[in-house]
């Protein structure tokens, strides 16, 4: 006999925006079935063990977590869904050190608004009007977001005139634009700028409001970060989801969403024939996924090819892990968490940073700095990320490819002891290199893309914010969760994301009943 | 505070009521192409990482009296994927009413994989390579996971000079990394150090020597015998001192665990960073307990309920095996978390030195049931198998 298996909601990837969606549908009161392809939560956020060390997969550090007395959103998010007690957390010692090759920067910066300002003034004198007003039109932005979020989208166009003045008039321009209006000194734009390849795009074309509610967060709210790594929060998650009675499905893919006569979702088909019936999908993939290949053909529009080919996809992913046989005092290196740029014009390097042969950025992380005991005694850990942001690596063949990874693991090596004067080469006692292709393997994205879809020029932070409810229209029953969704990518941003498709799938099944 | 870019603030503002419109035009402007049904970087994905394949076997070849080759060709694609000199497969498959699998170093090399030719060197020893050794024949056909494991050369971590031991059926790797370096695809140098008890037991001979032409360097030991041309005793300390210089080497081992403990032994005196002795994991098999128990082990998977017998003695994954259960392995020695599953309830033991889980899989109960033994009645919930 035929099983009947059936949900009130299926959430097709288990990454974090999945998980947080998820556990958001169950505390809502409906059914839910996690259907994740890989046999391990978390999609990113995981970690793997070579020898004597367990990687982190891929966090830096959790933007706007804050201390447990002065929450930043996230933490209060972790509440909400029931799994910041379920994770022991580590505080993160400093913001971000940022070095250039062409010799102009080698700044570390704290976290703290005060403090930020007064390295800053030390970096560079006569910046502090520039960057204290920085800071509050930063606070502003904030603010408006908080409210824009208590109102889902919604906003009334008058409060947001009288309470968020500077937020709408700063609020159409690019980073760059606003630091000029505010006649920042050259050099501290500079420094200020150093997180830009968090987001991915370049100053020029990369909204302020994104960046401004980005660095806010980072330099006001204390970074935290998991002790056992960010897998410790997928699991967290994934007891979470056990504990309120819902289902994850590992080694499961999602191959089609179904559909009725009428265009409405009937059901998920897995890779292997077995059918869930649902009325309702929140995708933790790719529009490029959904729309190209996952939802049947028939009910694809010319809406849905049109509005997914006019989006640009962000960076694709390249990672190093090495576990060194020395500590990371013997090596003399000193900060958690370095950004290293071969310039500190952001245009130019995200030109250097299309072709393969030609990127040498590097965000770098020693996680021991954060976290001493993360690997045994007279060892230490460290992590190496870049971005490809074209389908360069595309043209890496089948029998080229572990020398391509070897090249550009060679690279970052290279220009880590050149800049920093510390020699690990000699102290690899481990080394896994991920490269577009292994994020491509494990969770499927197009061409090994981290970062979904580039959030510059007109399809930045607010405007996707604000069409939240219109984007949710272009296919009833179905919402995105992740990196490719209306908060972008990050982990705050994919939690963020899944909590509100989440919230508002809950809600469209509440007015069904209606 | 009070931002201003533009002469007038009314610009400002105007400016950002046009944030909507810009965006609804643009999305509404893209072009109406077929959205790409795949991407150069996920296809390589794919060729590189099948997962699991349908293989035959296309030819048997006795090596020596409990060895025997096995070469295999991909049915669902014409080429197997490129991989490491070094790496494993899983084979898997039926054998009466049990499912069995066990991972076999590859002995061809990565440039006979895209011949769609993939070799193996299997010896006879437990049941399912019992099997391989007797009853398997041209034609069959099994499943077989993709190649998979960590033993293999790093080019920014190890010495350019490496040193392969080799004990028994533990040749196999080493004929593969020998193969790929003549080959042009490693650029490290290679002595080989081949232990047997007698010449009969050394597989690949011929193999071997056509190599050394191309620059192996070979030495084979023999325990049990003295013949001209082969060295005598164990390879030691003092033996390995008259080739090659000790401390400036990276070592690879694959063989029996009696040889890792021997050679760990003779290498201790030198003080070896850990990074210099790369040890092939080898497969984890029953535990010795004197007359075992039979627990009951309750397994979930999706949204089906098994209950098996599980014996004291053996691996949660060979309890489920035994029954006919599909799930999900490939190194079956702790290390690759391909078989991670969630602990549910029971008491179970983890084998000697292989807890290969994560921190966090401690912390919320997940195990790797290729390691673990039952040590009470138990339930866990279990990925199905590909």
């Amino acid at each position: 006999m035929e099983r009947q298996i059936s949900y009130d909601v299926v959430v097709i990837g288990a990454g974090n925006g999945g998980l947080a969606a998820a556990i958001r549908v169950l505390q809502g009161g409906y059914s839910c079935l996690l259907l994740e392809k890989h046999n391990l939560p978390g999609g990113f956020a995981t970690s793997f063990k070579r020898g004597r060390f367990e990687f982190e997969a891929s966090l830096h550090e959790l933007n706007d977590f804050g201390s447990p007395e002065e929450p930043g959103d996230i933490r209060v998010l972790f509440r909400e869904l029931g799994v910041e007690d379920k994770i022991d957390w580590i505080r993160i010692p400093e913001a971000y050190h940022f070095i250039t090759t062409d010799k102009q920067y080698d700044c570390v910066m704290p976290f703290g608004v005060k403090a930020f300002t007064d390295k800053m003034e030390q970096y560079v004198p006569g910046s502090r009007p520039s960057v204290t007003a920085f800071f509050e039109l930063c606070e502003e932005v904030r603010d408006a977001q908080a409210y824009s979020t208590s109102v889902n989208g919604n906003t009334d166009p008058a409060y947001m005139k009288k309470h968020f003045p500077n937020f709408i008039k700063a609020g159409s321009y690019s980073v760059n634009e606003v630091l000029d209006a505010l006649k920042m000194p050259k050099r501290a734009q500079d420094i200020l700028g150093a997180y830009w390849c968090y987001l991915g795009v370049d100053l020029d074309r990369m909204s302020f409001l994104h960046y401004g509610s980005m660095v806010i967060r980072y330099i006001t709210r204390d970074a935290w970060m998991p002790r056992l790594r960010s897998h410790e929060i997928s699991l967290a998650m994934d007891q979470r989801i056990r504990e309120l009675g819902g289902h994850i499905w590992y080694h499961s893919q999602a191959e089609k969403i179904l559909t009725d006569e009428n265009n409405a979702i009937t059901g998920v088909r897995l890779t292997d024939g077995t059918v869930i019936s649902t009325r309702h999908v929140i995708a933790n993939c790719s529009p490029h996924l959904v729309f190209g290949k996952m939802l049947e053909e028939k009910s694809v529009t010319e809406q849905m090819v049109r509005a997914t080919n006019a989006r640009t996809f962000a960076g694709r992913g390249f990672s190093m892990f090495l576990g060194l046989n020395k500590s990371a005092e013997e090596l003399g290196i000193k900060s958690h968490n370095y950004f290293i740029y071969d310039t500190a014009d952001s245009v130019k390097q995200y030109d250097m940073m299309r072709k393969v042969a030609t990127n040498h950025v590097q965000a770098t992380v020693c996680l021991n700095n954060a976290y001493p005991e993360c690997s045994p005694p007279g060892t230490c850990m460290m992590y190496f990320t870049t971005m490809f942001m074209s389908d360069d690596w595309g043209n890496v063949t089948e029998t080229d490819y572990f020398k391509a990874k070897d090249r550009i693991a060679d690279d970052m090596i290279r220009v880590f002891e050149r800049e920093t004067g510390c020699q690990i080469r000699d102290a690899i006692e481990e080394i896994s290199v991920a490269s577009p292709t292994t994020y491509a393997r494990y969770c499927g994205h197009p061409q090994g893309v981290i970062y979904g879809y580039e959030t510059a020029d007109w399809d930045s932070l607010m405007p996707r914010m604000m069409m939240l409810a219109e984007d949710a229209k272009l296919f009833p029953g179905l919402r995105f969760a992740g990196g490719y969704a209306m908060r972008s990518s990050g982990y705050s941003s994919a939690y963020v994301s899944g909590d509100i498709s989440g919230r508002q799938t809950v809600g469209d099944l509440k007015r069904e009943v209606k | 505070m009070n931002f201003r870019k533009q002469i007038f603030g009314f610009m400002d503002m105007l400016r950002f009521k046009k944030l909507v419109p810009n965006r609804r035009e643009a999305l509404a402007g893209g072009s109406n192409a077929p959205l790409p049904q795949t991407y150069r970087t996920n296809e390589l994905a794919k060729a590189l990482h099948p997962g699991t394949m349908e293989v035959e076997l296309t030819a048997v070849r006795p090596l020596t009296a409990g060895m025997r080759e096995l070469t295999f060709r991909r049915l669902d694609a014409d080429a197997f994927p490129f991989f490491r000199a070094g790496q494993y497969v899983s084979l898997q498959s039926k054998v009466g009413e049990s499912l069995v699998s066990r991972p076999y170093s590859i002995a061809s090399s990565p440039r006979e994989a895209l011949e769609n030719k993939l070799i193996l060197g299997v010896e006879e020893a437990g049941f399912f390579s019992g099997y391989l050794d007797k009853e398997a024949k041209p034609g069959d056909r099994f499943t077989m996971t993709e190649p998979s494991g960590e033993f293999h050369y790093e080019t920014l971590r190890d010495k350019k000079h490496i040193v392969c031991i080799a004990g028994g059926a533990g040749i196999t790797p080493f004929l593969s990394m020998a193969k790929s370096m003549a080959e042009g695809d490693e650029d490290y140098e290679m002595t080989l150090f081949y232990g047997a008890r007698d010449e009969a037991r050394i597989a690949f001979k011929p193999e071997l020597d056509a190599l050394a032409e191309k620059g192996l360097k070979v030495i084979y030991v023999l325990s049990d015998e003295e013949r001209a041309g082969y060295e005598h005793g164990f390879v030691s300390a003092a033996l390995l001192e008259k080739y090659i210089d000790i401390r400036n080497v990276t070592f690879f081992l694959c063989g029996p665990k009696a040889m890792y403990d021997f050679l760990l032994k003779e290498l201790a005196p030198y003080n070896l960073p850990v990074k210099a002795v790369r040890k092939d994991a080898t497969f984890c098999g029953d535990r010795a307990v004197s007359g075992p128990r039979t627990f009951q082990l309750t397994v979930r998977i999706r949204d089906q309920v098994y209950t098996v017998p599980a014996k004291e003695n053996e691996t949660l994954l060979t309890a489920m095996e035994r029954a006919g259960i599909n799930a999900p392995n490939k190194c079956r020695a702790g290390g690759c978390g391909y078989c991670h599953s969630k602990w549910l309830d029971g008491a179970y033991v983890i084998a000697d030195g292989r807890d290969g889980r994560r921190e966090a899989d401690r912390k919320f109960g997940f195990i790797h049931p290729c390691v673990t033994y039952p040590a009470g009645d138990m339930e866990i919930d279990v990925p199905p198998a590909e």
